[in-house]
This record gives C-alpha cells, sequence and structure tokens, in this order.
C-alpha cells in the first residue's frame, strides 16, 4: 500500500519535471510546425491570405526556380555528402590508431572547425577565392594561372567553393561520430584479422565498414538533411548567384519571404517540400542502409 | 522537506515556462501635455551618412522642441526590411520604431502588402518642395508616404589623373553616350593598363539605371511585367556585356570589393547614386583627382537622356507610432523645412538634398578640392532635376532579381532573347498567386 503511493509520487514528480520542457517543445516547435502546415494552404500577400487548399503545392512543380534550387542541393548532396563522410571515415581510421603520436592535438585540430560560426566560416572561404584572394594569388604564384580567376561568378565553379566550404566545416563533425563508433569495435577482431593475413585496406573495408554501418547510416541522414536545408554558406558566399546558380532551397524561401513581396504561404508550401524530400531520402537510406 | 523543495521546483519551472509563453503585457502612456518628453525611435543605416543627417536633424529640431529626444538605431537596409516584413505579419507593429529609412524601390512593395502600416502625409508636409520624381516614387495611389531624402541621381565619377595620363580630358566625357563610354574606355585600358569600371557580378545596376535614363522600367502602366520584348532592355543587356567582354569593365564579386576598386585606383571611374561620392572621398590620398560628369545614354534609343537614378531613400511615418503627430512635424522642420540641416550635412557627408530650396544655399556651389576644385554638388542637383521619372512598381525585387540572373546567363554566353523570356516567365509566376 505504502509503496503504491510512493510510485505514484515518484510518478507524479516525474510529469512535473518533463512537463516544462515538453511544453517549450510542443510551443517552440510542433505548434510552429503545424501552423506552418496550415499557413502553406494559404495563397495571398502578407497578411491579405486567403484559404487555397493544394494550390501552393501544385504551384512547386511550376516554379522554375525551385526546381532550380532543388536541383542544385541536390548537385550539393551527390557530391559533398559522399566525399565528406569518405574523408571522415579515413580520418577516424587514421585517428583510432593507438600508435600514433599526438592524437589529442590531432583530434582536436580536425574538430575545431565545427567550433566556428557558420557565417565566419564562409565569411573566410568567401575572402579566399576573391579576385585578390590567396588560391589566385597562390596558382598564379605557381603559374597555374595566368590572370586572376573569378571562382564565385563561375557557375560551377562558385559551386565547387560553396562545396569545399560544406566539408571543410563538417567534416571533423562526422570524424568525432565514426571515432566514438570505432572505439567500440573490439580490437580483437582486428587482432584475427591480422593474424590470418588480412591487409590494412582489407581490414577497413571488410571490418571497419560494416561494423560501423550504423554509424554511417546515422551520419548520412544527418548530412542530408542538413545540405537539404543549407543557407548560411550560399546566401554569404554567392548569395545565389550566379544568377540562380547556386541558389538553395532554404535561401529560396528566405527570398519569398523578405526578399520579394511576402508569399508566406507558398514559402511554407517549399518547406514543407524540405520536408517530405528528407522524410523519403532518410525512409531510402533506412531501407537501403539497415538489413538486420 | 527536501520533496516539498523538489514540487516547488517543479512548479515554478512550469509557472514561468507558461509566463514565457504568455509574453510581456503592453505598457502605453499617453502623452496629452505638449511639452511631455517624447522619444522618437528611428532605423536606418549607414553612419556616414543617414544616421549622421538624422543625429543633426535631431539637433535642430531640439532647439525649440527640447522635449523631444530622437534615437537612432543602426539597422541596415536588409534587416530593416525583414524586421519590417516578421513584426507586421505577425501583428507586432509595436516592435516597431516611430520612423524608419526606406529604400525607394521598395517603398511601393512596402506600402502595398501592408498600407495600413504607414502614415500618409498628404497635407501635413509641404512636398511640393522636393524634387517631383523623388515625391511620386512615395506616392501611392495618391496617398504620399515618404519624405524624400537622399538623392540618387546618377554621375559618371572619373579619375581626372587616369583618363589625362590617357591623352583624353573629363569633358570628353560629358554627354556621350554608352559606345562613346566603351570606345574612350578602350583607350585608357591601351594606354594606361587600367580597366574604365568595374560593378559587382551578381547585381544589375548598370541594366537598371540604363533603364531608368530611358523613362523606362520593368513594368507597364498597367503594372504588368514588361522584359521580354522591352528593347531598352535588351539593349542595357548588350552593351553591359560589351562592356565587360572587351575589358572596359571588371567584375568584382561584392560591394566591398568594389568599393575597393575605386579606392586603390583599379579602375578609372564608376557610374553611381552620387551618394557614392561619400565612399570616394574616403580615400583621401586621392584628394584632387577625381571629377563628375553625367551619364552616358543609349545611341539609338529615343527618349534617352544622360541623367538617371539610382538607390536613393526616403523617411516614413510608421502608424504604430505613439507620437505621429511629433513625428510629422520633426520631419516637416528638418528634412523638410531646414536649410541649415542640408548645410551642414552635405560637406560633411556628401547627402544631397532633393529639397530644393537647400540647393539654392551656398554651399552647393562651393568648390570641392576633392574634385579639383568643381563645383559637383551644384552638377549633381543639377543633373537630379532632368532624371526622368519611373515607376518602379511592386514587383521590383522580383524583376531585379530575375535580370540579374539574366544578366548571368547573357554573360556565360547565353542569347539575350532566350534569357529575357525566362526572365519574363519567372517574375510573373512570382506576381501570381
Amino acid at each position: 500500500m505504502a509503496k503504491t503511493t510512493l510510485t505514484k509520487k515518484i510518478n507524479l514528480y516525474g510529469w512535473l519535471f518533463v512537463i516544462p520542457a515538453a511544453l517549450f517543445i510542443f510551443i517552440l516547435n510542433f505548434y510552429p510546425m503545424v501552423s506552418a502546415f496550415l499557413l502553406s494552404l494559404q495563397t495571398g500577400r502578407g497578411n491579405n491570405l486567403k484559404f487555397a487548399g493544394l494550390k501552393n503545392y501544385a504551384r512547386l512543380f511550376q516554379d522554375e526556380m525551385f526546381l532550380t534550387s532543388v536541383g542544385n542541393v541536390i548537385t550539393y548532396l551527390v557530391i559533398q555528402v559522399p566525399v565528406m563522410l569518405l574523408l571522415a571515415l579515413v580520418l577516424a581510421s587514421i585517428l583510432n590508431n593507438p600508435k600514433l603520436k599526438g592524437r589529442g592535438i590531432f583530434r582536436t585540430l580536425i574538430f575545431l572547425p565545427c567550433a566556428t560560426s557558420l557565417v565566419s566560416s564562409a565569411m573566410i572561404f568567401k575572402s579566399f577565392f576573391s579576385i585578390d584572394g590567396i588560391v589566385n594569388t597562390t596558382l598564379m604564384g605557381l603559374g597555374v594561372l595566368q590572370s586572376p580567376m573569378s571562382w564565385l561568378t563561375h557557375p560551377i565553379w562558385a559551386k565547387f567553393v560553396i562545396i569545399l566550404t560544406i566539408t571543410w566545416r563538417w567534416t571533423g563533425y562526422n570524424t568525432v561520430f565514426y571515432l566514438a563508433g570505432l572505439q567500440n569495435i573490439d580490437r580483437s577482431v582486428y587482432e584475427a584479422a591480422r593474424i590470418d593475413g588480412a591487409s590494412a585496406s582489407r581490414q577497413f573495408f571488410s571490418i571497419t565498414i560494416p561494423l560501423l554501418k550504423p554509424v554511417i547510416l546515422l551520419t548520412t541522414i544527418m548530412s542530408t538533411n542538413g545540405t537539404l536545408q543549407l543557407f548560411d554558406e550560399v546566401r554569404n558566399i554567392t548569395n545565389g548567384g550566379p544568377g540562380i546558380a547556386t541558389l538553395s532551397i532554404s535561401q529560396y524561401i528566405y527570398n519569398l519571404s523578405f526578399m520579394y513581396n511576402p508569399q508566406f504561404g507558398y514559402a511554407a508550401a517549399v518547406s514543407y517540400a524540405i520536408l517530405v524530400m528528407v522524410a523519403v531520402l532518410s525512409f531510402i537510406q533506412i531501407k537501403v542502409g539497415d538489413k538486420r | 522537506m527536501k520533496k516539498t523543495m523538489c514540487v516547488v521546483l517543479a512548479l515554478l519551472l512550469v509557472v514561468s515556462s507558461l509566463a514565457f509563453a504568455g509574453g510581456k503585457a503592453e505598457t502605453a502612456a499617453a502623452a496629452a501635455d505638449p511639452n511631455a518628453p517624447v522619444t522618437l525611435t528611428v532605423w536606418c543605416w549607414d553612419p556616414t551618412f543617414n544616421i549622421f543627417a538624422m543625429n543633426e536633424a535631431a539637433k535642430i529640431y531640439a532647439v525649440d522642441h527640447p522635449n523631444v529626444k530622437i534615437n537612432v538605431v543602426e539597422t541596415p537596409w536588409n534587416d530593416l526590411q525583414q524586421k519590417l516584413i516578421t513584426s507586421l505579419s505577425a501583428n507586432a507593429a509595436s516592435n516597431l520604431p516611430d520612423i524608419i529609412l526606406m529604400q525607394d524601390n521598395a517603398i511601393q512593395k512596402n506600402v502595398m502588402t501592408y498600407p495600413e502600416a504607414y502614415v500618409a502625409l498628404n497635407g501635413k508636409i509641404d512636398l511640393t518642395q522636393f524634387a517631383q520624381f523623388k515625391v511620386d516614387v512615395g506616392t501611392i495611389e495618391g496617398k504620399h508616404y515618404g519624405v524624400p531624402f537622399d538623392n540618387g541621381a546618377t554621375g559618371t565619377f572619373l579619375r581626372r589623373d587616369i583618363v589625362e595620363k590617357a591623352g583624353l580630358k573629363v569633358s570628353d566625357f560629358n554627354d556621350i553616350t554608352w559606345e562613346r563610354f566603351i570606345e574612350l574606355g578602350k583607350i585608357v585600358k591601351q594606354k594606361t593598363g587600367i580597366a574604365m569600371i568595374s560593378t559587382v557580378a551578381n547585381e544589375p545596376d548598370f541594366p537598371m539605371l540604363m533603364l531608368q535614363s530611358a523613362g523606362t522600367w520593368m513594368f507597364d502602366e498597367a503594372g504588368k511585367a514588361y522584359i521580354k520584348d522591352n528593347t531598352v532592355l535588351k539593349e542595357a543587356l548588350r552593351i553591359t556585356k560589351e562592356m565587360v567582354q572587351s575589358g572596359v569593365c571588371i567584375l568584382v564579386p561584392d560591394w566591398n570589393a568594389y568599393i575597393a576598386t575605386l579606392n586603390n585606383g583599379t579602375v578609372a571611374s564608376t557610374i553611381n547614386g552620387c551618394w557614392i561620392s561619400g565612399s570616394i572621398q574616403a580615400e583621401k590620398s586621392q584628394s584632387g583627382k577625381w571629377a563628375v560628369v553625367n551619364t552616358p545614354r543609349f545611341a539609338n534609343i529615343a527618349g534617352s537622356v544622360n541623367y538617371s537614378s539610382q538607390g536613393g531613400s526616403g523617411w516614413m511615418v510608421m502608424a504604430n507610432s505613439k507620437h505621429p503627430d511629433v513625428a510629422i512635424d520633426f520631419l516637416a522642420k528638418t528634412f523638410g523645412g531646414s536649410v541649415a540641416l542640408y548645410e551642414t550635412i552635405l560637406p560633411a557627408s556628401g547627402a544631397i538634398a532633393t529639397w530644393l530650396p537647400a540647393a539654392k544655399s551656398p554651399v552647393y556651389s562651393t568648390p570641392i578640392e576633392f574634385f579639383g576644385g568643381q563645383k559637383i554638388y551644384e552638377d549633381l542637383v543639377n543633373y537630379a532635376g532632368k532624371v526622368p521619372n519611373v515607376k518602379y512598381g511592386v514587383f521590383n525585387y522580383e524583376a531585379r532579381d530575375a535580370i540579374a540572373r539574366a544578366l548571368s546567363e547573357v554573360m556565360q554566353g547565353g542569347s539575350i532573347d532566350a534569357a529575357l523570356a525566362t526572365a519574363q516567365k519567372n517574375v510573373e509566376f512570382l506576381m501570381s498567386e
């Protein structure tokens, strides 16, 4: 009898402690999500909104700028995510080597980009690739370029600079995940493999990658999600240009809301399009990656 | 005891989170007494220009109205626009200041989207004393919303020393066509190795000022997008491309790089709104080396003149202001009624008036040493009077963006007709609902 009241009391405290956080999550997260969805069903400018059903969603498919921004983001995704994750995996394997001297320093250095603000890293990369920036100066000094190259005004090179910036900023972040994953792999597995005569690359592909699969899946989903919502880098490095060659979906949402005549309903529909894309891609990745 | 504490703490958390969600109550006190202290908040950008002018205006107004305090908050234009839209769309206009500075090319959009947010100034400020083209910019459906401030009249700002080194005279650049400008640019490039002019790569600044010089814009009388068959626009893109391809014009990635080309002598000239003179004069070592002439015109478009406008702005009074009458009176007695104000801000910041009585002040006819003794302010005010009037329209930013993209496609070798057809389609899409 006494025990039940105690359990009840503990439960009560539990609820009391959970409620504030739950309330915040509800108010700051779920409520905006629902109201953004309702907003996406309305058309109009500013506050003169009227209900229009799924019209905004139908509009998406005729919107050349939206489709271009989706194309841009998919380009970033397809090139950047695999390159970055492979790089992170390689770095993590190197850093996991117990014989490596100064591991602590290298780990810190590789994680450090994550501690910089997105805007400042974007500004720094922008200055690297400006007409009189360090990249042009170096390449001209080496004789690779005859005259300064205008990286950021070229549709393909501008994309390259953005991909480079994201990779620099996020590789260390993913490396940390892989390091944590690697530390859970039993050393004896590698020992056994070595005794059986497996080469280092064989160990990497036949032990490290399969055993890290859950972590790789997690990082893939996170990176995909992050790249689909790309904003800061594009806004600061090229502002979507030249033309709309580097425009990301999030920046298009920003333009629709704050640059152009505000079309909040349509902008909300675009943001739900990102949600659907993230959901679909994550679903595919889970289906492909998780074969348990 | 411990348990009671736990409960109390947890309850406290719940209550505080609810209080946060609830929001703060509004405290507003109406001032009935005319001498009661009033604080007007102003949002504007550029400390050396607009903010400086606003603070000077505050000093002048304070002489007769010591109870009125002006609180200027530096707010860059992009932030200002974003804050305006966010606050107005959330029905939270109380976050907004009493007076804002508005870009000329955004005023239509903002007033049409939120007409209730701004105070119409009809009959409250004498706008007949301002340059007509600036008043028209801020007039929507017969209501005047803007008090014109900085002048966007364009000029060709030239490096006297560089063009003379190329064997040319400053006057060779006055009253010329764009074709002639390119020819002269080639001569300068060939003789001195210095590019004639620079522009920000992703911005259609040249096509925009070319359009206005021909009295045309990207919208027709009915407000429909006029891009695809706009012959002026086609010509503007063609000339801009030719300037870049011939090496006369160099492209820079952003605004800072653009200003750097002026200050470090990478280019021999720039064509922009007269407010650029502030940035030019910031480089003291180039004193005496600059000159101003008017803007090139089209050779083969009727009605094209050597005058245009780029990037002016005006003051607006917000409807949420608790003291709209004080705000209007303040603007009327300073920016719309004080020669002394313009006499102070002109030499210090180069802020050229659109309030015509100020242009009669002797300050405007002072020779400016930085420009080799040229009376540049007199010349620029003179240009301002001849700028063709255009309606920027509600969808100006959409169209401007589309032209930026078209320009970039043309630069990459695309056809002008195809690029403009795409631009027309994109703008029409954004205009539809």
